[in-house]
């Protein structure tokens, strides 16, 4: 699903990440945890295609990303939902329509996803805000907001980048149960925090970057467990 | 059209509008210009004089009415009297003339049809006077290789200067346009995150930019319309609504119907080309 062999990556002089070797497989969660800019937020740049690395070979849902033309890169993230740290949408539009943004990209119609939509709005728990513009959302409602749109066009990977910021501990973990719910549908998902007891929320690989270089990984126990069932 | 007139888009509608209004009205005074030298041309080529030389006296001057009478291109011939002479040379030299001083002119005013645009009218008349007996000379209006002809030029003027002018407006609606996909800039992100190429953000905001560009265009133009029946009224004595409506030609509106769907056109491209820049740098990080 994604695999990453000796990447660098960085913007303009600065190079951000160096050396990294990574693979995200189906089915499976990754926390990419270190401390404030160790490069996390660079890595799901990197990871959702916005983000050319410099070196090194990156293929992800399929694509060679230093080789592929604009559309098969434009493809391949309509199968990323993507969760970003300040999330961007379009401010003035209700909550449920900025959700459904992904399907109508697709090119369904409200009546094909009117049911869908409301219940993953419903799901992350903004039942209440559904049509209640964005711009009128605190920060935690944003999140979730963005977990669901994220979620909306059932993405074949999934990235968060640190989706529990600014949420009750008891919240943020909710979140990424969530989110790590979605390995049972055969998404792959990659979380960046910088809260490592998340870690134990899921059964999930670690991965620990630190200025810009990542660990060998580690599995939790639980994952431990389900990788033998 | 309500989130154009109401909507946070109103500056650029407004802006849309009145280069629309800008450019319909640069057109409609050109189709006036041209309307006002095709009438001015035609009037002159539709008028000379006739000098008789020979024979003298009276009897050259009858010999020669009766020749013009049956002569090609002629629809009718008058001796031009003293008092109208002197009328004439008053009005040109602005200073009163007496007809009792006015010589004997031998000059007789001619109205023309010609048969074609490229008929000889003067060779024709003094041809048809020859074999009348009499000896004359056709003083017409100057053309273009002796001076005169101005009217082609002004025509071309006046065509050339709408369609630069107009032209100006198209870069101030492009323009105007790029601001629209500024201000649509967070819809771009979201566009090219969730996976939208880039002609798709592009022809999003493109769309959304034409369509007010339409409206704007409507407007300007129904603005300009009756910017110019109002003119019209004032600066003809006598005109009323349905003589405008008689005098007017289909090709006298093509300004109007331009207006909409240039200042659609300019917004879109102006738009879909900032949109598409905005989701190259979206795309693209570093």
């Amino acid at each position: 699903m994604v695999r990453l062999s000796n990447v660098d990556a960085g913007y303009g002089a600065s190079t951000v990440l160096m050396g990294l070797d990574f693979e995200a497989r189906a089915g499976e969660v990754n926390l990419i945890t270190g401390p404030a800019a160790a490069g996390k937020t660079t890595f799901t740049h990197l990871l959702r295609l916005a983000l050319q690395p410099r070196c090194g070979r990156s293929v992800i849902l399929g694509v060679d990303v230093i080789r592929a033309r604009p559309r098969d890169i434009a493809d391949a993230k309509r199968r990323i939902g993507y969760v970003a740290e300040n999330p961007v949408f379009i401010e003035q539009w209700s909550t449920f329509d900025n959700v459904a943004m992904p399907l109508r990209m697709l090119g369904q119609r409200p009546r094909e996803y009117e049911h869908d939509v409301r219940e993953l709005v419903d799901f992350v728990g903004l039942g209440g805000a559904a049509e209640l513009a964005v711009e009128k959302l605190s920060g935690a409602e944003r999140r979730r907001a963005a977990i669901a749109r994220a979620l909306a066009a059932k993405p074949s990977l999934i990235l968060a980048d640190d989706p529990t910021a600014g949420m009750s501990p008891a919240d943020g973990r909710r979140i990424v149960k969530l989110l790590s719910e979605m390995r049972r549908v055969g998404a792959g998902v990659v979380i960046a925090s910088q809260d490592d007891t998340l870690a134990d929320c899921a059964p999930m690989w670690v991965w620990r970057i630190d200025r810009g270089r990542l660990s060998q990984p580690e599995q939790t126990e639980a994952a431990d467990a389900e990788a033998y069932e | 059209m309500r989130s154009g007139l109401l909507g946070v888009e109103r500056a650029l509608f407004w802006t849309l509008a009145f280069a629309a209004f800008a450019a319909a009205s640069a057109g409609l005074a050109a189709r006036a210009v041209d309307r006002v030298a095709v009438g001015y041309e035609q009037s002159r080529n539709a008028y000379a004089i006739v000098r008789v030389l020979a024979p003298d006296g009276p009897a050259g001057m009858a010999a020669a009415e009766t020749a013009l009478a049956s002569a090609p291109h002629v629809t009718s011939a008058a001796p031009m009297t003293a008092g109208r002479a002197a009328a004439l040379l008053s009005e040109a030299s602005g200073e009163p003339i007496d007809p009792e001083h006015m010589p004997d002119l031998r000059l007789i005013e001619i109205e023309l049809a010609p048969a074609s645009p490229q008929a000889d009218v003067a060779g024709d008349i003094v041809a048809a006077l020859a074999a009348g007996g009499v000896t004359a000379e056709v003083i017409a209006a100057p053309d273009g290789a002796s001076g005169g002809g101005l009217a082609p030029r002004v025509r071309n003027a006046a065509f050339w200067g709408a369609i630069v002018f107009a032209g100006m407006m198209a870069v101030i609606a492009w323009l105007a346009a790029r601001g629209l996909a500024a201000r649509r800039r967070e819809m771009v992100t979201v566009m090219c995150d969730l996976g939208a190429t880039r002609s798709q953000t592009a022809g999003r905001i493109a769309d959304e930019a034409a369509v007010t560009g339409l409206y704007a265009g409507l407007a300007g133009g129904v603005l300009a319309v009756i910017a110019g029946v109002i003119v019209l009224l004032l600066a003809i004595p006598g005109t009323t609504l349905n003589t405008l409506t008689a005098m007017i030609l289909p090709i006298d509106l093509v300004p109007v119907v331009a207006a909409p769907l240039g200042t659609a056109i300019a917004a879109g491209a102006g738009a879909r080309a900032a949109a598409g820049h905005f989701h190259g740098q979206a795309a693209r990080l570093g």
